[in-house]
């Protein structure tokens, strides 16, 4: 019984203790911006907040309430995808590029991306075909989408986390983006 | 062994753990955390099904390093956890989606049943495995037979099978990381492959080259029953005096299970012998069994047998226990002869079999032989505490000590022996509950 109590303790104890080194209180785009991509890009990512104003700041300010992006799925959906910050004094070529990803069948149905590229940097993710079997699956759409973009815009790759929930979603996306960035050459 | 055993798991759920920390970049909510803390149950319940019926494949470094009996106390241990762990991924994963989606968690939890693939399914795994929880409970398995017990408890396989395909279809790590996906199946495979290898091809395969068949059956005391299976190469089964099979016997109403009961002697190229008491419906069966039925047994399985290491020897039998160590007291290297001594306890006189046999033996091999007949409140003593047995065998702390018999008298005997100064590595047993 006193082994029975201890395993179990010690399991509770474990798992809160993965969960809590995991855990970033800050909003979802702020903090994958500050943390995962290397500061240069993050700094432009962030410089281009104030440029749109009312797009950004609105992804920031539900961020702070809603971090997860559930609350107003939709509003934030396409501010951050239209976050364009402005390429002042990149070392590189700025010529900006459309690639549009591979179709990628997911059980709920296709999923495309198309990524706008300024040089190799990635300015914007779009959605051309999203999953929409039914009312759930587009409800789960409306709270992953924009979450991906955020993470993909952060992250300047396809290397993101899939979002909780939207497992299908997510692979479609990952892959759709992985591919327009290959066929770009990014 | 067992400790390297133990360590393996170890390893197997720390890597179970790599694979969720790999694929979460950071927790961002509560919502979020939430529903990690549900992965990280699920993922290793899911693990832990597999260590489970792993523990029950009949693996023979498994069956010989660490012993059935150990084995099947780890698996009662860990199916408590498993389920423990399985319930709580459901709470929390439900808890946390329903926390991201700003949805009450009644209503996530329809969500889930209705628009998630296979979730519809797992539920019913999880639900099966509640009630297989609830009845193998241990006050409610007294007021159910071992048979109903054992039945039910093959749902599991059932229920694991329902759970897998959510797991593939819905973990995040197994959606997105093909090689995680891929290496998990294999896990899964492995298991399923050394199941179906050694719990159905290889009593097979032993039937064929051994073609047990009952040849009779003898009554040794009331209740206790020998029973004299023929065959063909016995000899080569390369049993171990203390060891034993699992025995299906072939005729109406025993031929779905298999038990464990010790050899009571050493093959003979064409016969052996086991040794079982009545106590439940198949044990008590054995007594009517009539000559010519077939017989499936697998084995040799058990970790109870004699260590080579030359010291002296204290065997220790409680009732039926006598079983493996009368093999093994007819058995011992002949170097040992020197400083043998056999306790056997039993509540009754009628209760002692193989008496003339173990007489026998003892002359032949210059051994010391007790027999403590009573309870413990008939002697007025408990001839196992450290006192008496200290005793009994002057100098224990030379021994090499093997204990077999029920539950209580193993584990008293045990301490005994550890207060008077005989090593754990010295000391060998093995009990009859299971």
């Amino acid at each position: 019984m006193r082994r029975a109590v201890l395993t179990l303790g010690g399991t509770v104890a474990g798992i809160a203790a993965l969960v809590a080194v995991k855990y970033q209180p800050a909003p979802s785009t702020a903090a994958l911006a500050g943390t995962i991509a290397p500061p240069t890009r993050g700094a432009m990512l962030v410089q281009g907040t104030p440029a749109t104003p009312s797009g950004a700041g609105g992804a920031a300010g539900t961020g702070t309430k809603a971090p997860s992006g559930g609350a107003k799925p939709h509003a934030t959906a396409k501010p951050s995808a239209t976050v364009t910050p402005k390429p002042s004094g990149t070392r590189q070529s700025t010529a900006t590029r459309v690639s549009t990803g591979a179709v990628e069948s997911t059980r709920y149905g296709p999923m495309q991306v198309q990524v706008t590229l300024a040089g190799t940097r990635i300015t914007k993710v779009t959605v051309l075909q999203e999953t929409n079997v039914g009312g759930t699956s587009s409800q789960i759409d409306a709270m992953a989408i924009p979450k991906l973009t955020a993470e993909a815009l952060a992250a300047q790759s396809a290397k993101i986390d899939a979002v909780s929930g939207a497992s299908y979603t997510s692979a479609g996306y990952i892959q759709s983006l992985q591919s327009a960035l290959d066929k770009a050459g990014a | 062994m067992p400790g390297l055993i133990l360590g393996v798991i170890g390893l197997g759920a720390a890597a179970v753990l790599w694979l969720w920390w790999k694929d979460t970049t950071a927790v961002h909510s509560l919502g979020d955390a939430l529903t990690n803390v549900g992965r990280i149950c699920g993922l290793l319940a899911a693990y832990g099904f597999v260590v489970l019926v792993g523990l029950m494949a009949r693996l023979p470094p498994l069956e010989r390093g660490v012993g059935a009996d150990r084995l099947a106390r780890w698996h009662a241990m860990g199916g408590r956890y498993v389920i423990t762990l399985v319930t709580g991924h459901v709470l929390f994963i439900t808890w946390g989606y329903a926390v991201t989606a700003h949805e009450l968690v009644t209503h996530q939890a329809v969500t889930f049943l209705t628009s998630y693939p296979d979730i519809l399914t797992a539920t019913m795994a999880w639900s099966l495995l509640l009630v297989i929880a609830a009845i193998s409970a241990r006050a409610a398995r007294r007021k159910v037979s071992y048979e109903t017990w054992y039945y039910l408890h093959l749902l599991t396989y059932a229920s694991i099978v329902l759970a897998l395909f959510h797991q593939l279809s819905d973990g995040a790590s197994f959606v997105t990381d093909h090689t995680a996906r891929v290496a998990w199946m294999a896990m899964y495979a492995v298991v399923a492959g050394f199941i179906f290898w050694y719990r159905f091809v290889t009593p097979l395969r032993m039937l064929a080259r051994h073609r047990f068949t009952v040849m009779g059956v003898r009554e040794e005391a009331p209740g206790v029953v020998s029973v004299y299976i023929g065959g063909r190469e016995l000899d080569k089964m390369r049993a171990e005096p203390g060891q034993f099979f699992r025995w299906r016997f072939l005729t109406k109403g025993l031929a779905w299970q298999s038990h464990p009961y010790s050899l009571s002697a050493m093959p003979q190229p064409d016969m052996v012998r086991i040794t079982v008491k009545a106590r439940g419906h198949h044990s008590g069966s054995m007594a009517h069994l009539q000559p010519g039925t077939r017989v499936i047994a697998e084995g040799p399985y058990g970790a109870f047998t004699p260590s080579l290491s030359g010291r002296r020897v204290l065997m220790i039998a409680g009732g039926v226990g006598i079983t493996p160590i009368r093999a093994m007291f007819a058995a011992l290297p002949p170097r040992v002869s020197d400083g043998i001594t056999l306790i056997y306890r039993a509540s009754h006189p009628r209760d002692i079999v193989f008496s003339q046999e173990l007489d026998a033996i003892a002359a032949d091999r210059n051994a010391t032989l007790h027999y403590i007949i009573g309870s413990r409140a008939e002697l007025g003593y408990d001839p196992l505490a450290p006192e008496e047995l200290g005793a009994l065998v002057p100098g224990l702390h030379r021994y090499e000590a093997y204990v077999c018999g029920p539950n209580g008298m193993t584990q008293a005997a045990v301490q005994s022996l550890h207060a008077l100064g005989v090593k754990r590595r010295h000391v060998h047993h093995e009990t009859f509950d299971f």
